[in-house]
């Protein structure tokens, strides 16, 4: 399959990502056991009409997608392809409430209408012009990882400039439903991530957008050479042989990664699989968590592959993110190995370019 | 990238019935599913129709024989139908070859979210609605059901989801991702979406009338449908039979509006005319079309002029089924594409209920009387709120 190259990239999560110059350097802690996102001022994005209607899924996705495309220099794009577990939680629940508390009377249509879970990827297409191919994934766990299957899909088939993001939100009363629900749990950060005994996560939120090109620019920063997913694998040595076969697809094995960032969400038993690959993985690559960083959401993938092609980018392993292994002299390969939940699990492979 | 992708097997629960079979005698009967409401709270109950399935929660999860039921509408309608395609198709999900599952929706698992959400602030009987209020989630539970399966991953592109679904797995069994696919959509009723519905205004009263120039708007309607669809080699492999081929596909946005279609349909005309262009064939070639339809205003208009556009003078026969289901959305692409594969079995049109006079500015008049015609190449239109509009071209075999 065809690489895909990242030309541009954007971040909002719960670190100062959307701020170009930050590199792990200041490191914000969760609230308690959930981050907020760290968002822009939108006026600087997107055209005051249309932020007043917006939900912030759309305004984090909108700002995201624009700044991707500017940070490539693309001037359109061939596809819009977006993941989101959840899609507009905000107007979904804004519409919810209204109609039960008002015994579905005195409704008004505009939050329906943004509760649909393609609204940042039609509000994209809408506000750039762009009546090319459009879609949605909403797979829990691999919804973002769905998006860039099919980018590497459409590259084939003729596409040249696609842009992917994945965009997740959370309300308060969504966090304290997942609170009522024992999902959450504040972590103790002394110490590392993949350690911990909780048996819950800190909930997050975000949006991370790529544009990727076929063609190799003086723009491109590194490439996507491919990506897998695992529904509900049995064992971890079921996922260390699809994993090594995933290397050779691409002529390699795992002494060829440099950096693997691995999914290690705080909670025990979610974890226990990524735990049992540890020690097969350690001996060749420096390995480093994210999730400590930007918290656990559908679309956390989006945030580590942003992880990835900033380690290329800046050819620097933070000491925030390594939990084992030893710094790596050149950043050629990273490798992500995501989980959520402990049922989605996908690997993702950038490559210097 | 050259292989042919048939689809091999068929299922579908909705008003017109709980199997395929049941659905084919209330097309032939050109009976319509659309009624009086049943079984959705709602305060419209007795103010607006729909096609609802007859059957409550507990009927579904019996069906479905859950053990640990959460009524959950959505997903037991998508694990009869997408059982029903497999067990149709022969596939064994256990011969080693790689299975998918596509599934996509729009409502999830919002019907039983909106009963308890209030009170999961106060309770914890009913906290493990936020568990399955996702897309995802009744993904998982058809994966489960019907095991084995290498892939699963779900859309929601509004009410064009399930093309779409249909799209992507011919698209990953060309590029040799996976062997065979289950595709396609559901969407139960919620109290939700009916409420949202109305707020646009966009609901008939009456028996919706698609293409007629008095239409005045939508009847809502809830299903599954899902299709088993394989790349030639597997087919060949496991000597199964093909029902239909799909030879063409295309998805373009509308790009003019979060729910309105333009007025000149340039969305749609983009997504039959790039359909068209990957199959081949010339419009005229087309026998039939399985209209969206829907019975808006908006819709039947925009679609009608897009139909003009890539179809000149030469229109082809065309329906829309809207009128016996009901508007399913994310179901409603795969529901019309096993009507569209039962059009091309049984060489016959389906016709559009409640039709007497045609849009004056179009003056387009659909099959309206059931009619036995050959037809070879079926091409059927699904368009969604956010400009998603997608096309599928299905060819006899």
């Amino acid at each position: 399959m065809t690489k895909a190259y990242i030309n541009g990239i954007s971040c909002i999560s719960a670190q100062n990502t959307i701020d170009d110059s930050w590199y792990f350097d200041t490191i914000t802690p969760a609230n308690g056991d959930y981050f907020s996102a760290i968002e822009p001022s939108y006026k600087d994005h997107i055209a005051p009409n249309l932020i007043r209607r917006m939900g912030r899924a759309i305004k984090m996705g909108v700002t995201t997608a624009n700044l991707a495309i500017i940070d490539a220099d693309a001037q359109k794009v061939d596809a819009i392809i977006t993941g989101t577990g959840l899609g507009c939680f905000e107007d979904s629940e804004r519409f919810l409430l209204a109609m039960l508390d008002n015994n579905e009377q005195f409704l008004t249509p505009t939050s329906f209408i943004q509760s649909t879970h393609n609204t940042v990827g039609s509000q994209i297409a809408l506000i750039m012009k762009c009546h090319d191919y459009n879609f949605t994934y909403v797979h829990r766990g691999f919804s973002f990882e769905s998006c860039v299957l099919d980018a590497l899909m459409l590259f084939e088939e003729g596409k040249e400039t696609i842009l992917v993001g994945g965009i997740e939100e959370h309300t308060p009363n969504f966090v304290t439903l997942n609170r009522r629900a024992l999902k959450l749990q504040i972590q103790d950060t002394t110490m590392p991530i993949h350690q911990s005994t909780s048996n819950g996560v800190q909930l997050s939120e975000g949006s991370t957008f790529f544009l990727l090109s076929k063609h190799k620019s003086d723009k491109s920063i590194a490439a996507i050479d491919g990506i897998k997913t695992l529904y509900k694998p049995k064992t971890s040595e079921d996922i260390f042989e699809k994993l090594i076969v995933f290397l050779k697809l691409y002529n390699l094995t795992l002494s060829d990664i440099d950096v693997t960032l691995m999914g290690f969400c705080g909670n025990q038993h979610f974890d226990k699989y990524l735990n049992e690959l540890l020690p097969k993985l350690t001996t060749n690559t420096a390995i480093a968590s994210f999730k400590n960083l930007c918290g656990e959401f559908y679309t956390a993938s989006a945030f580590a592959m942003w992880v990835a092609t900033k380690l290329i980018q800046k050819q620097q392993l933070p000491q925030s993110i390594v939990i084992a292994g030893s710094e790596p002299k050149h950043i050629k390969h990273v490798l992500v190995i995501n989980q959520y939940g402990g049922v989605n699990y996908s690997f993702m492979l950038v490559s210097q370019c | 990238m050259s292989q042919r992708v048939y689809i091999t097997g068929l299922g579908m629960i909705s008003a017109l019935g709980n199997t395929v079979s049941e659905g084919f005698l209330s097309l032939s009967q050109s009976k319509t599913g659309i009624g009086k409401i049943n079984h959705l709270t709602t305060r419209y109950k007795e103010e607006f129709l729909a096609g609802e399935i007859n059957l409550s929660n507990k009927d579904l999860a019996d069906l479905v024989k859950d053990s640990n039921p959460e009524y959950n509408r959505n997903t037991y309608l998508a694990m009869i139908a997408a059982k029903e395609a497999v067990i149709h198709s022969g596939i064994d999900t256990k011969d080693g070859l790689r299975t998918g599952l596509i599934s996509s929706t729009t409502v999830a698992g919002m019907g039983i979210t909106e009963l308890y959400y209030k009170e999961l602030f106060e309770k914890t009987d009913h906290l493990s609605v936020i568990d399955t209020h996702d897309c995802g989630y009744s993904t998982e539970r058809i994966a489960d059901y019907i095991g084995n399966v290498d892939y699963v991953t779900t859309i929601s592109t509004a009410c064009s989801s399930a093309a779409n679904a249909i799209m992507l797995g011919c698209r990953m069994i060309k590029h040799g991702q996976l062997d065979r696919v289950v595709v396609g959509g559901v969407d139960a009723l919620s109290k939700f979406t009916f409420n949202g519905f109305n707020t646009l205004m966009i609901l008939d009263r009456e028996w919706c009338k698609p293409f007629d120039e008095n239409r005045k708007g939508l009847n809502l309607g809830e299903g599954a449908a899902f299709l088993v669809i394989e790349g030639e080699e597997a087919l060949n492999k496991r000597q199964g039979k093909p029902l239909t081929e799909i030879i063409g596909y295309a998805n373009a946005n509308d790009a003019y509006h979060q729910t309105a279609s333009s007025p000149e349909g340039y969305g749609a005309t983009l997504a039959i005319q790039q359909a068209l262009a990957m199959s081949g064939l010339n419009p005229s070639q087309v026998d039939y079309i399985n209209m969206h339809g829907t019975g808006t205003p908006n819709n039947d208009l925009s679609e009608g002029m897009a139909t003009v556009a890539v179809f000149g003078n030469q229109i082809p026969k065309f329906s829309s089924t809207k009128a016996y289901t009901g508007h399913t959305l994310a179901a409603a692409a795969s529901i019309e594409a096993v009507i569209s594969v039962l059009s091309l079995q049984h060489q016959t049109i389906f016709p559009n209920l409640n039709f007497t006079t045609p849009i004056a500015s179009l003056n387009l008049t659909p099959i309206h009387e059931l009619l036995k015609t050959p037809i070879n190449i079926v091409l059927s239109n699904s368009f969604g709120f956010g400009g998603n509009c997608s096309s599928l071209l299905f060819k006899k075999v």
